[in-house]
């Protein structure tokens, strides 16, 4: 590939990273992970703590030295195990939010925020007016003379995302960002966040450990599960089509029911899967089946129920359906879960908190194939 | 790089032990060097100078038991009772460690010497015959060592009051257990292993201590090992041989007493420990708080007030006595100091050598504190070990080892400022490691990789972001190690010259040819030194709203 097909917008994502390997000592952190960010996108890494998200985010700021692969931005090589390539972090025109804030104690807001604009020797009015616009952006143009020491978690977290922005870098990555915030903050500041990336059409790398996060602000999430890729997809995707075990169980809530492939439904493209209790169900598959695929998983809130008798609230005949008896009713507030004994042994529930049903009743439950979703494995 | 310093360190401290061992393993001519033959006769001499060791072990044990129960009841009335001025109390008790255990040796000679002593001439004035006290005696040199050295007990046994979970007492109480019962069941198991391992660290230290047992025991003989090694330097000839395998014993004994201690630390810890600190709840202890509270003040009194004004009085007078009557007031004890050649010069070279030693010592350790806990250089670990290690090694010892490395070198600085310079340096390498040390792990290594993620170089991030946030470290560690050099004996009473004397051996000095007044002068001097740099420290740290070292 040419320098000038890379500098081709269209073709080359604003951050590509190749079989990028991260070591430390003989353990792989990173093992192998490639992805493609495009212009303006927001990109979520999704996973566990020790998944290896963190280390790919550092190494795309050029704060870890990878073993192998590469690492471009803006069709730039940063990094290269092959042309024994590595950018220094300043030099790579990225910025980076900081899980700990990084807010520097010894200076005030403002200082904090232009010092970017500082270190590229702007001229003293273009670096007030860019650092309050920053401010502004943050709603922290009143704090610009505070000493950083003084400041909340929540004030200091503008700060650092503010300081971020404060030099339009083209690529900005965030390091679990909200996760030292309350809940109530952590979900106003989400809201924000999404709000401000839309606004400047700023490329983002987000790493998070909450799946809700990433999937509330992220434009494709990528999870990653001990230094490797699980599944790349939309928020959507990954939610109503986890590929594998992992991330259905990881993103969202998921009832995995093992089971095997007895043949296919017909004429329109689902499968037929035969549960270990010996019910039949009617699956989809989001890949070529391979036949020796054993779970598939059905997202709690997928499932109906309704008492035996009354009409089903999904008259959807293509759809799968059994007895059941409800075990056990744990009220959440937002929604209710129920345990359900069925053929295949116990199944979890969550329905709105309208739908009351008492412990014990016998009940029917459906789902669509759609949602009944074979896993790669 | 990683050679490179552990070269330099390695160098540094190696160098004066290995002279050490050889020497003390010399048969020949003590003089000489290489020696002309290896035995371990100086060893065996030891152990037929059997008092050296029982009063050494003596002094030390009394000292030692002095101390913690001292420094127990008092950790235990500042952090668990709720009497007042308890942060300004906490203040004045590290005092007298800063005064020094010289400074206190001499004012208490002032205070309690037979017949002479203030107290004693006291005592006689209300009608008592005979003396209340004599500080010249095993006890007395306990009791000065316990006051000036003990209060490490109080701020370790302190620590581990604070950094108990309060919750594990409240658990016992909410379990039906009373005051007492949980005081004794719950409290005291779980403060144990830092009382212990105060009590070894104490004991380490009161084993190697040297200036109580220099000023109070030498006029009546009365040796511990410290000042037997001294005694042998002097004689005629100097016995270098036998100094030496009396400092190396001293320094076997002192190595398995902190190795002894680490261990106790390490294994003791429980779920007590979680370097978090927590604020203990204060116990409603009724008339025995006040009693405690009495303790804490008397303590001030005998390791502060007292030995100031006795010395401040003393050192205002031409011949000392208590009674203001008789009291002849002058100041030509400080014209003397300030003014006769040989002291003023001592004055002089201590503070030149306080603010040298800190100065550059402060730019070379903040270096090396750098490589060992920042950066991914292999070895850091070992770099470590070898530059704490002259916290092992007792002060006068390493003295010792210095004073025969150098004097066996061809290059010339014995006798110098340069060599006292270079000693200070390396005995007081653990002490600024430690200080710069606290600093740099506090700052997250995400303030200067964001630094650098802005756009900065290393040496801009280094001048705008590292340095600034060091800075509080810094200041600390300058005074600290000015403060250490200017009150330094044990290294320098080896090392200095005629034409390099510095202050606390000039204390010694006046002190032996018996100008008890001119001692006193020279003790306040070095005091009034040391507590200014101490005051300008404390505000350091306010400002920086950092915690003290």
């Amino acid at each position: 590939m040419s320098a000038l097909d890379l500098a081709d917008e269209g073709a080359a994502g604003r951050i590509e990273v190749r079989d990028l390997v991260v070591r430390y000592g003989d353990a792989a952190a990173v093992d192998g992970v490639s992805f493609t960010v495009g212009r303006g996108e927001h990109v979520t890494l999704l996973g566990p703590s020790g998944c290896g998200k963190t280390t790919t985010l550092r190494a795309i700021a050029g704060l870890e030295t990878p073993s192998a692969g590469s690492i471009q931005i803006n069709g730039q090589t940063m990094y290269s195990a092959a042309e024994r390539r590595n950018v220094p972090t300043e030099k790579r025109a990225v910025s980076m939010v900081f899980q700990s804030y990084a807010v520097w104690p010894h200076m005030s807001v403002f200082d904090n925020v232009a010092y970017g604009l500082r270190v590229r020797k702007l001229p003293r009015a273009d670096v007030a007016a860019q650092a309050e616009r920053a401010l502004d952006l943050v709603q922290m143009r009143q704090y610009a003379e505070r000493s950083a020491s003084l400041l909340s978690g929540g004030q200091q977290q503008r700060v650092a995302l503010a300081r971020a922005i404060a030099f339009s870098p083209s690529v900005l990555l965030f390091d679990e960002p909200l996760s030292n915030l309350d809940a109530k903050l952590r979900a106003e500041m989400r809201v924000e966040l999404r709000e401000l990336q839309r606004r400047l059409g700023v490329t983002s790398v987000y790493v998070t450990h909450d799946q809700e996060e990433a999937l509330a602000i992220s434009d494709r999430v990528i999870v990653m599960h001990v230094g490797g890729i699980e599944q790349i997809g939309t928020p959507e995707d990954i939610y109503h089509r986890p590929k594998t075990r992992f991330v259905a169980d990881f993103v969202g809530s998921a009832n995995l029911i093992a089971g095997r492939i007895a043949g296919s439904a017909d004429g329109n493209g689902h499968i037929r899967f035969e549960s270990a209790g010996g019910l039949m169900l009617e699956a989809c598959a989001a890949h070529r089946p391979r036949g020796n695929e054993d779970t598939v998983a059905v997202r709690t809130a997928h499932i109906g129920i309704s008492i035996n008798g009354a009409a089903p609230e999904q008259a959807n005949t293509q759809g799968n359906s059994a007895a059941g008896r409800i075990r056990q009713r744990l009220f959440h507030g937002d929604f209710i879960q129920y345990v359900v004994d069925w053929p295949p042994g116990q199944l979890i529930v969550r329905r709105p908190p309208t739908d009351l049903f008492a412990e014990g009743a016998a009940v029917t439950l459906s789902f669509a194939a759609e949602h009944c979703v074979l896993l790669e494995g | 790089m990683t050679v490179f310093l552990l070269l330099f360190c390695g160098g540094l401290v190696g160098y004066p032990i290995v002279y050490l061992v050889l020497e003390s393993l010399n048969t020949g001519d003590a003089d000489t060097f290489p020696p002309e033959s290896l035995g371990l006769d100086n060893y065996v001499n030891l152990i037929d100078d059997g008092r050296i060791l029982t009063n050494t072990a003596f002094v030390a044990c009394i000292a030692t038991v002095m101390a913690v129960v001292l420094g127990f009841l008092i950790a235990w009335t500042l952090t668990r009772t709720r009497l007042p001025g308890r942060a300004r109390l906490e203040r004045l008790m590290q005092l007298p460690y800063y005064l020094t255990p010289l400074v206190g040796a001499l004012a208490w000679a002032i205070l309690a010497a037979p017949k002479s002593g203030f107290l004693n001439q006291l005592w006689h004035l209300v009608g008592g015959s005979g003396d209340l006290f004599n500080i010249y005696s095993a006890w007395g040199i306990a009791w000065v060592m316990a006051l000036f050295e003990g209060t490490v007990a109080f701020v370790m046994i302190g620590a581990a009051m604070k950094s108990m979970d309060p919750s594990l007492e409240e658990s016992s109480r909410v379990l039906g257990a009373g005051k007492w019962r949980t005081m004794l069941r719950i409290t005291l198991p779980l403060v144990t292993p830092g009382v212990l391992g105060a009590a070894v660290f104490v004991f380490a230290e009161m084993l190697g201590s040297f200036a109580a047992a220099l000023v109070l025991g030498v006029p009546g003989r009365f040796f511990v090992i410290t000042t037997a090694i001294w005694e042998a330097t002097l004689s005629f000839p100097p016995d270098y041989g036998r100094a030496s395998a009396m400092g190396f014993a001293l320094f076997a004994v002192m190595f398995a007493s902190l190795t002894g201690y680490r261990w106790i630390v390490r294994r003791g810890n429980y779920a007590t420990i979680t370097g978090k600190a927590f604020r203990p709840r204060p116990l409603e202890m009724g008339a025995i708080a006040w009693l405690l509270f009495a303790l804490c003040c008397f303590y001030v009194l005998v390791a502060v007030a007292l030995p100031l004004a006795a010395l401040t009085l003393t050192s205002f007078q031409r011949f000392a006595t208590v009674f203001l009557s008789e009291t002849e007031l002058t100041l030509a004890n400080y014209e003397t100091a300030f003014g006769f050649g040989a002291v003023n010069s001592a004055l002089g070279n201590s503070l030149l050598l306080g603010v040298g030693v800190a100065t550059v010592g402060v730019l070379i350790l903040a270096v090396l504190v750098w490589i060992i806990y920042r950066s991914r250089v292999p070895g850091s670990g070992l770099i470590e070990y070898v530059v704490m290690f002259p916290q092992a090694v007792p002060r006068m010892v390493f003295g010792l080892g210095l004073l025969w490395a150098w004097i066996n070198i061809p290059i010339p600085i014995y006798g110098t400022l340069w060599l006292l310079a270079l000693a200070y340096f390396t005995v007081l390498m653990p002490l600024g490691v430690r200080t710069l040390a606290g600093v740099v792990l506090q700052i997250d290594r995400s303030l200067e990789e964001c630094a650098r993620v802005c756009g900065a170089s290393w040496a801009y991030q280094l001048r705008t972001v590292t340095l600034p946030l060091l800075r509080p470290g810094i200041i600390a560690a300058w005074l600290l190690l000015f403060i250490a050099s200017v009150r330094e004996l044990g290294v320098s009473i080896f090392l200095v010259g005629p034409n390099a004397k510095v202050i606390a051996p000039a204390i010694v000095s006046a002190w032996i040819s018996s100008s008890t007044e001119l001692s006193a002068a020279l003790a306040l001097i070095q005091s009034a030194a040391v507590f200014i740099a101490l005051i300008v420290l404390l505000r350091a740290a306010r400002r920086y709203s950092g915690e003290l070292p």
